[in-house]
């Protein structure tokens, strides 16, 4: 094999938000009707959505109490919004990112304010991921199950598992989160990665990981 | 992040192989397994590989988070009740001029 470019390699495909937002049954309706300040319509949008808003505010910000905070926040701000909503975008995309956008300023206000999150997102040395390239550790595939992997993303420090969240969940490309954590590309591509690397250290020793408290699980 | 313009693939060092990898996670589709410019060097490099192997399963597995696990407590939606019967969806919950949130 040759000198291999960078200008050869495929582009990443695009992961599809609409695919991975379908219209779900009935939602169109009921943003037409509560755009018409149909409260009944608002309160259908909310239970049909509800769970993925709050699920997302929970593993962006890991507490229950302003996870729920954020998702009143979140809702009160779609009700106001909402005539703006032109269905260019899958309506789930369209309300994730607002709530992102909602969590984010929330963070800033808390303590990150004139600072741009490249500066604070990079955890300590101590939280990153350890350079154990050579291991020979058994490896994980067939050994992550759906609870284990939550709770490793749970333990990830509060930087890596945004970006983790953002692009390996809910699937933004790194230009747009860049965009929403005001750094580089270049950066969340690096976050991701060390955000990979320490789940890889958490997942190898499941029995360590601390239970994820609070939780109310949803029956699928 | 890294200029992999001129890299030879083939013998690239594991630290060069680590430094690279961000960005051929970032721009090979996620399956740096599959792309058949790392096959010599994966198979040269077990270690490698298995590191490889990991990170894809982490992302694949990622994509089933996804769907919600997690379910607010009936008190959210009393909360946005009260304060939408009440006409209290303005300056009070702290979300004006945030206009710039909610783009398609």
């Amino acid at each position: 094999m040759g000198t291999q470019g960078f200008s050869t390699m495929q582009p990443k495909p695009n992961p599809g938000l609409f695919k991975r937002n379908p219209p779900i049954a009935g939602e169109a309706d009921a943003i037409e009707r509560a755009k018409n300040g149909d409260p009944d319509a608002f309160s259908k949008l909310y239970a049909l959505h509800k769970r993925r808003v709050y699920t997302l505010c929970l593993r962006m910000l890991g507490n229950v109490s302003e996870a729920e905070d954020m998702t009143q926040e979140a809702f009160l701000h779609l009700f106001r919004k909402l005539g703006s909503f032109r269905g260019e975008s899958a309506f789930s995309t369209w309300l994730h990112r607002l709530t992102v956008n909602l969590v984010l300023m929330h963070l800033r206000k808390k303590g990150l304010q004139l600072v741009s999150l490249e500066e604070t997102i990079n955890p300590s040395e101590e939280d990153a991921p350890k350079r154990d390239f050579g291991s020979r550790d058994p490896q994980l595939a067939g050994s992550v199950d759906r609870v284990t992997l939550e709770r490793a993303v749970a333990s990830l420090p509060p930087g890596y598992r945004m970006v983790f969240v953002l692009h390996d969940v809910e699937g933004f490309e790194h230009n747009e989160i860049a965009t929403m954590l005001e750094c580089s590309t270049g950066n969340s591509k690096s976050q991701l990665h060390k955000a990979r690397l320490k789940l890889r250290e958490l997942l190898r020793q499941p029995d360590r990981l601390p239970p994820v408290e609070g939780l109310k699980e949803v029956a699928l | 992040m890294s200029d992999l313009t001129n890299v030879n693939f083939d013998t690239m060092t594991v630290a060069e192989f680590e430094e690279y990898l961000p960005d051929l996670f970032a721009t090979g589709g996620g399956k740096v397994s599959e792309d058949p410019r790392f096959t010599k060097f994966l198979a040269a490099n077990p270690d490698c590989a298995a590191l490889v192997s990991d990170l894809e399963t982490i992302a694949e597995h990622a994509r089933s988070l996804f769907e919600p696990t997690h379910e607010p407590s009936d008190s959210v939606w009393s909360n946005i009740a009260d304060k939408l019967k009440n006409g209290i969806v303005g300056d009070e919950d702290g979300i004006n001029g945030t206009e710039h949130l909610a783009t398609e």
